[in-house]
């Protein structure tokens, strides 16, 4: 059996449950996984082979393996069966028992021939006491064990128990051949005194006004409250010392532990260290379980009294006849908070609101930048890809999350609710904060100012559903300040420049009676299409007409197209479209300016898609749906007819589908090749909805047609929305976005320390969290596996922090030794137990020897000033190597742990019996004593 | 009636204009051709359950417009896609070389990362071909997505194109199941226990 591989390789275990005298049994076979040792076993199944148990009890190569069964570690043992009473509780107590089940156990071993040990589990499973039996052809082993509260005196010392070894083999020879002793030290360090761990909990007090140990809003705080290392064991092994080199009475030892050839060490880590990231994560997930409401929270709705209810839309519709209120142009938080608050406290008397206004003051202005500086953000807002995060991967983790970007509004605002939960008052401040927000929200809706750290645009369906339901606010602000600043401008020259291509500035203005004229000539016939967009009065934009008119377009209409339509003054162009010239008079095709399409969020697109879905398969449903879709395309139509008057499907068509516009070179009559067009055929499909559409569209620019999304509307809803969300809603909404934030905060934390590891498990954690964020109801099962998976790197990193302090990492000077020194810490997390290279000589051991001897000072000395004394100090105080010798034995408390390997082969039970291996092991500890002695005989001859 | 359905998949069409997306979905589901369809107004909708290696699955399949101006209307129909079915015609190479944009798009709006991309080469009856099948598949390997050439005139490929597709889907768990219990990895580190009790697994000294 090669070194170490009791450690390296996998256990296994079979169990089974027998029944036998009316008690319950489960056996348990516990083996070695073993690869490719076919061979070997064979070769070794010779007639007069002892069995592999027996051979393995001399095996030095395993001794005190760092992870393994009690059995291995006493008997070097790599397969054996257990028999245990079935029931935890349940115990063989009477030693009539005992010996009952072990001669049953010596029967089926010699019936069955099995070569591999049998062991009985006796007395209270606590204390670990096995008996058993090994049998091979003419050779048997006895295992038997000693457990003791108290130790005898004798057995304290390696000479006490050579004797009892000698004692219980009864070896017939003179001299007895030499005993094997291996020997093992364990000490434990505890006092860390000079290294207490040195992260303190923030001060909250000062918080506010700025950054107080790596606390602020936006941001994370990370660490162990308490130390996450709280013991070290040394090992200190002697693994091959033959009787008589040394000496270890009860009035002498040999055995110093800074001598030892070997020294191995293992840390003990807090369970469950308090962890600042993990708690702050775990108490706002926490919240998704609340069932109040805000207004329960706060008391009553602050807006009910003044009239506002906004749960009532109808309500706050009828208000948008009213002119609109007056924007105030600067923002001031402080007003803001300051109206607020009033409005708060009017309502809850004297009682004061949960959050301070300073804290509040405070999370406004870093959730609402803009309203520091003088002029409100303008168009622009602060999400511009053109200054992109270096790190890409990071950035777009939203996009696995679906959360928001780490700078959006959203995102800062699940860290600031984050912090006032874990800080200023709990469920109460989140629902304080919430309700300035969403009041913030009402303002900038109402005076027209964009809601700054969102990106521009439609909104971002990779992002949460509440990050959405912002930008669609943002777009109905956006909208209307449009409509409002054109209406204003409407009686200079300006042109609002959300439309940079205008062919012109000023010119005459065509007034809605000339449009009533042509809304005669094609009929009644659009009202069906009417029945999509439900806001009659509302423009698109309520722009007055300044555009240019082409002066030469007018004496066209020759070619036969409508003499009504080509006569209109064109209206609403964006620009030409390249070369294309309009069929019927040369004129040059105009690409009109058109309506956006309405903006979406999942929600309503999921709403939208559902009624199309339920429309059908049907060819009315297919039609109807088509229908239901179209007011984007007639709205196109009407457009471009305003900008090209007199024009034809196929002039649509070619600008706007133009594979549905197949030209052929054809020779005419006169021999010329020229270009001859049509509509493809399914465009040629008498009354298909594109004919139907182009037939009832009236040509209107798009600045008179109705509005294709009613940002009013759409506004209030969100608004809505956003005023009915219970703090357990808004937890959920953003705990994406706290989960991301953890993430990255954990990637930062751990590239400062760079465990390779944690790295593995980050990655986990992302594409564990990826898969369950991108359901819409995730569990609070797997929302709680993924916590427990950030506190558990979180923990890692804070030991792998305390070690590297206790250690000593960064006040090494020597590069290679540096290096060293940080690979052995980082062995420390992540193997049981790790070879200290050098043992007390080496760099590392000189390390944990002074650290055993400031502890050792500190129990020692009752003097205070003694213990500050310096490590360096104290090892020059040792003095010549010879003095240290004996002085070390101090260094190091008593051994927590003695275990020593007895091991020798002879013949028992008679001089001419075959020398069979015989082994106990011993170990002392302050709580017990136990020997497990191994004793083979020869059966056959005795 | 859906007792034995194993689930409901969400299928998208795209590709370019005329290229025969909502022709192929005819195919599909009705196992007709009609010379007389319309181009497709924003979005379609059509339903078929279908039985690979035995699991029945329901397609809900959505059939965008490849219009340019509808373009801006349809990415909304991207989220949620377990497959994708990316068409272009080839008689005509513009289609062809349109995809990158196509691929583009469904990188931008799709909302997840593990979605199953099918490419159709469609119109393989007639007779102008201008994109050899070579060229279609080597661009299917280069952005791994299935591939196949099809027509829905005559029919060539269709039921394939959907079937392959769905099987793929199918083998891919984590797209379908919404409920995937003990599937991802376990993280949690087991702490050493310390002798805790009878001797279970790991022991040492102390
Ligand atoms: N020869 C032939 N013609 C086809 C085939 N598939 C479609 N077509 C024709 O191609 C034209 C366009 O087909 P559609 O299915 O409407 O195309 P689409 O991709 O849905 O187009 P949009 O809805 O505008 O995006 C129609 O005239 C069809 O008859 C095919 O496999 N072979
Ligand atoms: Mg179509």
């Amino acid at each position: 059996m090669g070194k170490g591989t009791f450690t390296s390789g996998t256990w296994e275990e079979k169990s089974d449950e027998i029944s036998f005298a009316d008690f319950k049994f489960s056996v348990t076979h516990h083996y070695l996984v073993q690869e490719s040792t076919d061979k070997e076993g064979k070769d070794e199944l010779l007639e007069d082979a002892i069995p592999q148990s027996m051979q393995d009890l001399l095996c030095m190569n395993n001794d005190f393996p760092p992870r393994a069964h009690c059995l291995v570690r006493w008997y070097g043992l790599r397969e054996f069966v257990v028999i245990a009473p079935a029931a935890h509780s349940d115990a063989v107590l009477s030693e009539s028992k005992c010996n009952l089940l072990l001669s049953s156990v010596s029967i089926a071993l010699g019936n069955t021939g099995c070569q591999v040990p049998l062991f009985v589990q006796i007395h209270h499973k606590w204390r670990r006491m096995y008996v058993g039996e090994c049998q091979g052809p003419g050779v048997r082993t006895d295992f038997e064990m000693v457990h003791l509260r108290k130790v005898p005196n004798q057995y304290t010392h390696l000479s006490g128990l050579l004797d009892i070894f000698k004692s219980k083999i009864g070896c017939p020879l003179t001299p007895l051949p030499p005993v094997s002793i291996a020997i093992r030290f364990t000490y434990v360090l505890q006092d860390w005194q000079q290294y207490f761990w040195p992260q303190q909990p923030p001060d909250i007090d000062a918080l506010v006004g700025g950054e107080v140990g790596g606390l602020e809003f936006g941001k994370l705080p990370f660490g162990a409250c308490e130390d996450p290392i709280s013991e070290l064991h040394l090992a200190t092994t002697w693994p091959h010392l033959t009787e008589g080199i040394i000496v270890d009475n009860d009035v002498y030892s040999d055995l110093d532990p800074i001598q030892a050839p070997h020294w191995s060490v293992r840390v003990r880590k807090a369970d469950n260290p308090q962890c600042l990231l993990g708690d702050f994560v775990t108490e706002f997930f926490k919240i998704c379980r609340r069932k109040e409401s805000t207004d329960e929270i706060l008391g009553r709705s602050t807006f009910e009294e003044e009239g506002r209810e906004i749960a009532d839309i109808t309500h706050a519709l009828s208000k948008l006849t009213e002119p609109a209120p007056v924007p105030i142009h600067k923002l001031s938080v402080s007003n803001m908070v300051h109206s607020a608050k009033k409005k708060i406290r009017k309502h809850r008397g004297i009682e004061e609101s949960p959050l301070n206004s300073d804290v509040l003051n405070t999370i406004l202005l870093f959730l609402f930048p803009d309203a520091a500086s003088e002029k409100p953000l303008d168009g622009t807002t602060s999400t511009d890809s053109n200054n992109p995060p270096s790190e890409i991967e990071d950035y777009t983790l939203y996009n696995q999350f679906k959360s928001a970007p780490s700078d959006s509004l959203t995102y800062k605002l699940a860290l600031c609710l984050c912090m006032i939960n874990f800080y200023h008052g709990g469920l109460k401040g989140v629902a304080h904060l919430w309700q300035e927000f969403v009041l913030e929200m009402r303002f900038r809706w109402e005076n027209n100012f964009l809601i700054p750290g969102l990106a521009s645009g439609p909104p971002d369906l990779r992002c949460c559903l509440l990050h959405q339901k912002l930008q669609m606010l943002n777009c109905c602000v956006e909208r209307k300040k449009a409509r409002d600043e054109g209406k204003k401008t409407s009686t200079s020259d300006n042109v609002i420049n959300t439309y940079p291509g205008d062919a012109g500035k000023a010119g005459n203005h065509l007034g809605p009676d000339n449009l009533k004229d042509t809304d005669k000539e094609k009929g009644e016939v659009g009202k069906s299409w009417d029945s999509w967009s439900d806001s009659e009065e509302e423009f698109f934009e309520c722009l007055s007409d300044t555009e240019e008119l082409k002066g030469n377009g007018q004496e066209s209409g020759k070619k036969g197209g409508p003499k009504e339509m080509a006569n209109l003054k064109p209206e609403g162009r964006l620009l030409q479209h390249g070369k294309l010239t309009l069929l019927h008079n040369g004129e040059p095709l105009y690409i009109p300016v058109t309506q956006e399409p309405a903006p979406m969020t999942e929600d309503l697109l999921e709403e939208q898609s559902e009624v199309l879905a339920k429309l059908g398969t049907s060819a009315e449903g297919a039609h109807l749906r088509a229908r239901m879709q179209s007011a984007c395309l007639l709205s196109d139509m009407e457009s471009f007819k305003a900008a090209n008057p007199g024009c034809f499907l196929e002039d649509f068509v070619r600008w706007y589908s133009p594979r549905d516009y197949i030209e052929e070179e054809v020779i005419d009559e006169k021999g010329n090749v020229v270009l001859r067009g049509e509509l493809s055929a399914r465009m040629k499909i008498p009354s298909n909805m594109w004919v139907e559409a182009w037939e009832t569209a009236k040509p209107i620019p798009a600045r008179r047609q109705r509005r294709l999304f009613d940002d009013t509307r759409e506004a209030e809803k969100v608004l809505h929305y956003l005023a009915i969300q219970k703090p357990a809603d808004l937890a959920r909404h953003l705990l994406p976005c706290v989960i991301h934030a953890a993430v990255l905060k954990i990637k930062e934390e751990e590239s400062l320390e760079n465990i390779s590891s944690v790295k593995k498990i980050i990655k986990q954690i992302i594409s564990h969290s990826s898969k369950v964020l991108h359901f819409p109801n995730p569990e609070d099962k797997k929302l709680e596996e993924i916590i427990h998976q950030i506190i558990n790197v979180e923990a890692t990193i804070a030991r792998a922090r305390s070690l590297k302090a206790k250690f000593g990492t960064e006040k090494c000077e020597q590069e290679e030794e540096k290096e060293d020194l940080e690979r052995f810490v980082s062995c420390l997390l992540e193997q049981p137990e790790v070879l200290v290279t050098g043992a007390g000589r080496g760099h590392a051991g000189r390390i944990i020897h002074k650290l055993f001897v400031n502890a050792q000072r500190l129990t020692e000395s009752s003097d205070e000033a003694a213990a500050m004394a310096p490590p360096e100090e104290e090892v020059k105080r040792m003095g010549s190597p010879e003095e240290r010798r004996q002085n070390s034995l101090s260094d190091f408390p008593p051994p927590a742990g003695r275990e020593l390997i007895l091991r020798t082969s002879v013949p028992r039970p008679a001089p001419y019996s075959k020398a069979l291996p015989q082994r106990m092991y011993s170990v002392l500890t302050k709580e017990d004593f136990r020997l497990a002695g191994a004793f083979s005989s020869d059966t056959s001859f005795f | 009636m859906d007792e034995d359905v194993l689930t409901t998949l969400k299928i998208l069409i795209i590709g370019e204009s005329g290229v025969g997306k909502s022709s192929l979905l005819l195919r599909f589901t009705d196992d007709t051709f009609d010379p007389e369809l319309a181009a497709t107004i924003g979005v379609d909708f059509k339903v078929k359950t279908i039985s690979v290696d035995g699991n029945k699955a329901k397609l809900a399949i959505w059939d965008t417009a490849g219009q340019e101006r509808f373009r801006t209307l349809t990415p909304s129909y991207y989220r949620g896609a377990q497959g994708v079915i990316l068409v272009y015609d080839v008689t005509r190479r513009d289609t062809f070389v349109k995809l990158d944009n196509w691929l583009n798009e469904l990188e931008t709006y799709c909302t997840r990362n593990d979605i199953v991309n099918m490419l159709v080469g469609n119109k393989i009856d007639k007779e102008n071909r201008e994109v050899d099948r070579n060229e279609g598949l080597k661009f299917a390997r280069k952005h791994s997505m299935l591939f196949i050439e099809a027509s829905a005139k005559t029919c060539d490929g269709v039921q394939c194109a959907f079937e392959e597709l769905v099987e793929k889907i199918i083998q891919t768990p984590g797209l379908w199941e919404s409920e995937n219990q003990n599937k991802g990895v376990k993280l949690s580190h087991r702490e050493e226990g310390h002798g805790g009790g009878a001797c279970g697994g790991y022991c040492s000294v102390l």
